[in-house]
């Protein structure tokens, strides 16, 4: 017992420093998404590339989905623009842009320039949807079911990995 | 002596810092408010709720992007005469737990609420036998 009592303070130092040094390694800053399983929320916010077109929930109709949070400041989300092409490309599913925060004339010129993966692109400059999304910086990516309800958050860029460990479960639900 | 003066000219230098910012925040027309009880609703709420993208920092303390869109959404609820809870929870519901810097308990942070008691207990309890040892 009075072994026990002098090597403790030592032991539970000792864990503690083990214990906490290992949470200065974890990478991962991610917040966790309260949304998930949740439905869509709703929004009324015009289209980026027409100011007379005011997009609703209703507007995201071709479902399985994905919600793309992208700016033209951000510069992870060039890095996943091909990728979204790519889905695009081979018809996988649907991508519906939330452009955030951004000069207009910039997110169209991107767009026409790089090439424009969305069925279109919700233009956000308030952030207000985004806001309601949780979303607290760019890129993010939301999956969307065929019901409308979110399944699932991806904050950073989207490729190929992400995508098969993350969403392409989901779209053979 | 010396101990006790500077404790005193400590506790004075407190009151001061503080007396300041309060003048600095009345005299804020950014977010203009017809009654004081919302004003300082909307202050408190913003030393209380924490910059997402940040995150050492609450949202009066930050001037980035996302911190004065929250400013925006708390200054309009708080506007519409929502309660302090219901403007936390609001944004717990968008954010999570992360958002509010006053945790709720619950099994996720229960090592965070319970953790040092058990600490201070486990310390009292060594520090005790050692003692009685010493004694003998």
């Amino acid at each position: 017992m009075r072994k026990i009592i002098d090597v403790l303070p030592l032991a539970i130092f000792i864990g503690l420093v083990v214990v906490l040094f290992s949470f200065l390694s974890e990478k991962d800053d991610q917040l966790e998404t309260v949304l998930i399983d949740s439905s869509f929320p709703e929004f009324s916010l015009k289209a980026l590339t027409d100011d007379s077109r005011i997009l609703s929930k209703d507007d995201i109709s071709d479902l399985p989905a994905l919600i793309n949070v992208w700016a033209t400041w951000c510069i992870a989300c060039r890095v996943e623009h091909p990728f979204l092409m790519k889905l695009k490309e081979e018809s996988i599913l649907k991508i519906y842009g939330l452009n955030y925060k951004d000069n207009k004339n910039k997110a169209l010129e991107l767009l026409k320039r790089d090439g424009n993966p969305f069925e279109f692109s919700i233009y956000d400059f308030e952030g207000r949807l985004a806001i309601d999304l949780g979303v607290y910086g760019a890129p993010e990516t939301f999956f969307i079911d065929k019901n409308g309800v979110i399944r699932e958050r991806h904050v950073g860029v989207i490729d190929e990995r992400v995508w098969e460990a993350k969403f392409a479960k989901y779209l053979d639900e | 002596m010396n101990r006790l003066i500077l404790l005193v000219f400590l506790f004075f230098s407190i009151g001061s810092i503080s007396s300041n910012e309060e003048k600095i925040i009345l005299n804020n027309d950014a977010y203009p408010f017809e009654s004081e009880t919302k004003e300082l609703l909307f202050y408190s709420l913003l030393t209380e709720l924490r910059c997402p993208k940040c995150q050492s920092s609450n949202l009066s303390g930050s001037n980035s992007p996302i911190s004065n869109d929250l400013k925006r959404e708390v200054y309009e609820l708080v506007l519409e005469g929502n309660s302090s809870g219901q403007i936390k929870s609001h944004l717990v519901k968008r954010y999570g737990n992360f958002i509010i810097y006053n945790p709720p308990v619950e099994p996720t942070t229960y090592v965070l609420w319970f953790g040092p008691f058990i600490l201070v207990f486990i310390a009292s309890f060594i520090i005790f036998f050692i003692r009685k040892r010493a004694s003998k």
